[in-house]
């Protein structure tokens, strides 16, 4: 065997112990009856992990429920970092006090941060709602409609560093010149942020919409810690889901069912992202 | 590209090259998985009184809880009777437990010689197997006593009439509410439905809340609402085992809930759950709550949350005399290394004597006998604590019976939360209810 590949050959037995075992028993127990009391080896049940999961209005309640969480963490995100990007790529002294202070929420543990918000809005004892009702104002953080709302909140503040991170990147790679003879031509701000920036930004903007959407899909701690899905399913995501499918009620082989679902929904997602970005390459 | 190889192109055979580092990443990754082994397994004698001169390591596996750290501190005292057994206790939160106790159930080499046991999952461990039978050994342990714990925890250890645990600690609810402002709202203990309903919305005044409800999607709405059910006459199954949850009972109690939850409870405070009501209550922001009986204490303690207001909280039977129940139980599972030595351990920490000694340093009760007793009498929390305790544990019920226990509450949980959140109707709610328990456990 050449050398080169014999120096691949660690990482490839770590990568298969790491993931392909856990990926393939997980595959091994999504057609199969187990449950996590049995002492006896499963029984095979071929596909009706999967017929069961797709025909389960609870998990397209969640599935949509993650989706819609998805959609308004990651759009919060974009739009925020971006903003907070731009500011830090024009500023010109303590760049590095700000950058550390403004990415800070994300080495946070996102349990803790779900602590953290459960008791920050939490009514009587919350700065948040004390600040609301020193001006008069009230809002139920956890209430029906609103629930789900103030997960994908708590989303925007942990998250969005990482958005500022990857633009922030993406802007002091990009090159000066085109920005600048947009600008000597006389082309306005909004003009130039529209036709220039945003265009030379797209791999960028794609790439972290992608790794923030398929991270956001994963959200779990910030429902453990505060609604636990309530009120009633409004905030059941899809891992809260499978967590009190596969742990709480023991039916691991349907919730590794459920798991595989995901799993084909979201690489069909990344695919597709990324035949287009090619395409606009092209 | 091609990696530079600094001439060492080799005089060894080319598989040579790549098998070294191949079985050294398989030795390194296999050996990070391997268990630490057991303690040496040991058959199950089933005897009931163990040999002082029995040796070995009890592995203990216990929620982090203050219940916790007064059994660490008889640990001592029990090596003097049995100084052979070494007994090793890890702690973690009770969201991580059950996770850990299911794969040390199925693990080849046992990880825990002896566990505690939440009452909902006593049903799916004792039919899966993981737990051993204990009659024996309970009947055959001299001076034990069995007859003296709490009927309604022994009927929870209690799988179709094998036991499969001895009560630990119980977490039964009481009403529990500051005396002083009680008084000052000229307003006596609500002693029913209605009353507890009017009390709660009397004492509230201004920002303050009458009482710190827990409305909390899944155990917590449903464990703090089966009392309201049970004040309404209600219940959770009938006499056969057949849930009863959509019943005229069950409406009255879930209207009376969400009136309160609506008038008297903090604003707010659909996702509340234990720690918000309890610090809600101690800070002084409401003057009520239903909660496990052993708070009593920790809202009085004067080094504790409740500072200025710590001794104006007192303890009452739920309105209307039934309590919702929890337990704990000792446990031993099948795999355990060293059932004999957890049994000696088991038998000495609930013998009527330790036990008191337990419950005098601020254990939980599980025993008759400890609340007359008089070191519990003068160390513990006061007579009149323990005659309330004492009453509460004579009239007290799970939330579940048999298996799918978790599944049920969380089900029977999510309805409740939904029409507390106003999404569902009352009758809705209740109806989806019992479909759901009917369904689960069928």
């Amino acid at each position: 065997m050449n050398f080169k590949y014999g120096m691949l050959t660690p990482l490839l037995a770590l990568f298969g112990v790491a993931v392909g075992f856990p990926l393939c028993y997980a595959v091994y127990l999504s057609v199969t009856d187990y449950r996590l009391t049995d002492r006896e080896p499963p029984g095979f049940v071929g596909a009706a992990n999967f017929v069961s999961a797709l025909s389960n209005p609870a998990f397209w309640e969640a599935f949509t429920t993650t989706a819609i969480y998805v959609v308004i963490a990651v759009c919060g995100e974009l739009v925020i970092g971006f903003a907070l990007a731009l500011a830090l790529h024009q500023q010109r002294w303590a760049k590095d006090l700000s950058r550390a202070i403004v990415l800070a929420p994300m080495f946070i543990t996102p349990i803790a941060v779900g602590l953290i918000f459960r008791f920050l809005l939490n009514d009587q004892i919350g700065a948040v709602p004390a600040l609301l009702h020193a001006v008069g104002a009230n809002y139920d953080f956890f209430g029906s409609g609103r629930a789900l709302l103030t997960l994908a909140f708590i989303d925007i503040w942990q998250w969005t560093p990482f958005m500022v991170l990857l633009i922030l990147a993406g802007l002091e790679s990009m090159p000066k010149q085109p920005m600048e003879a947009a600008r000597v031509d006389g082309a306005g701000p909004v003009y130039r942020l529209r036709r220039v920036l945003i265009p030379m930004l797209a791999p960028v903007l794609t790439v972290a919409v992608l790794l923030r959407g398929l991270d956001a899909l994963r959200v779990f701690e910030y429902v453990y810690a505060t609604t636990r899905g309530g009120p009633g399913t409004e905030t059941q995501t899809l891992q809260y889901f499978m967590y009190l499918e596969g742990i709480q009620f023991f039916r691991l082989a349907q919730a590794s069912a459920m798991a595989f679902i995901v799993l084909v929904l979201v690489l069909a997602v990344i695919v597709i992202a990324f035949r287009t970005i090619e395409r606009n390459k092209a | 590209m091609t990696i530079p190889t600094f001439g060492r192109d080799s005089a060894r055979p080319k598989p040579a090259r790549w098998l070294p580092a191949f079985l050294a990443t398989m030795v390194l990754v296999m050996s990070g998985c391997a268990g630490t082994g057991g303690s040496g397994e040991q058959e199950s004698s089933g005897v009931g009184d163990v040999p002082t001169d029995t040796s070995g390591t009890v592995r203990v596996l216990m929620e982090n809880v203050p219940d916790t750290d007064i059994v660490k501190s008889l640990v001592g005292e029990f090596n003097k009777k049995y100084p052979d057994i070494k007994v090793d206790i890890e702690t973690m939160t009770f969201d991580q437990m059950r996770d850990r106790l299911v794969s040390s159930f199925q693990a080849s080499e046992p990880a825990y010689d002896l566990i505690v046991v939440d009452n909902p999952w006593m049903d799916d461990f004792a039919a899966a197997g993981f737990l051993e039978p204990l009659d024996e050994r309970i009947a055959s342990t001299t001076d034990y006593r069995p007859d003296d714990f709490f009927p309604s925890l022994t009927a929870i250890t209690d799988v179709d009439g094998t036991k499969y645990g001895v009560p630990f600690y119980n977490y039964a609810l009481g009403y529990i509410y500051n005396a002083r402002d009680l008084a000052a709202a000229g307003l006596s203990v609500p002693t029913d439905l209605d009353s507890l309903v009017q009390t709660s919305q009397r004492l509230k005044s201004g920002d303050r809340a009458g009482i710190a409800m827990q409305p909390q999607r899944g155990y917590k709405i449903f464990e703090e609402w089966a009392n309201w059910l049970f004040a309404a006459g209600g219940s959770i199954y009938d006499q056969d085992g057949n849930p009863t949850l959509n019943t005229e009972q069950a409406a009255r109690a879930l209207n009376a809930y969400i009136e309160t939850y609506r008038t008297a409870a903090p604003p707010n405070s659909l996702a509340w759950g234990f720690d918000e009501a309890f610090r809600s209550v101690s800070s002084g922001k409401a003057a009520s709550m239903i909660s496990y009986n052993w708070n009593l204490p920790a809202l009085n303690d004067p080094s504790g949350a409740s500072g200025e207001r710590a001794g104006q909280f007192a303890l009452a039977p739920i309105p209307g005399g039934k309590s919702a129940l929890g337990l704990w139980s000792w446990a031993i599972p099948t795999n355990s290394a060293a059932p004999d030595a957890a049994w000696a351990f088991i038998a000495w920490i609930t013998s009527p004597d330790i036990d008191a000694e337990r419950v005098a340093k601020g254990g939980a009760v599980i025993r008759q006998s400890s609340l007359t007793n008089q070191k519990v009498l003068d160390e513990g929390f006061g007579a009149e604590y323990y005659k309330t305790v004492g009453e509460i544990l004579k009239d007290a019920e799970p939330l579940t019976q048999g298996q799918g226990g978790e599944e049920m509450i969380q089900a029977v949980g999510t309805e409740l939360n939904d029409a507390a959140a106003g999404n569902k109707s009352v009758e809705d709610a209740l109806r989806d209810a019992q479909a759901a328990v009917e369904r689960i456990q069928k």
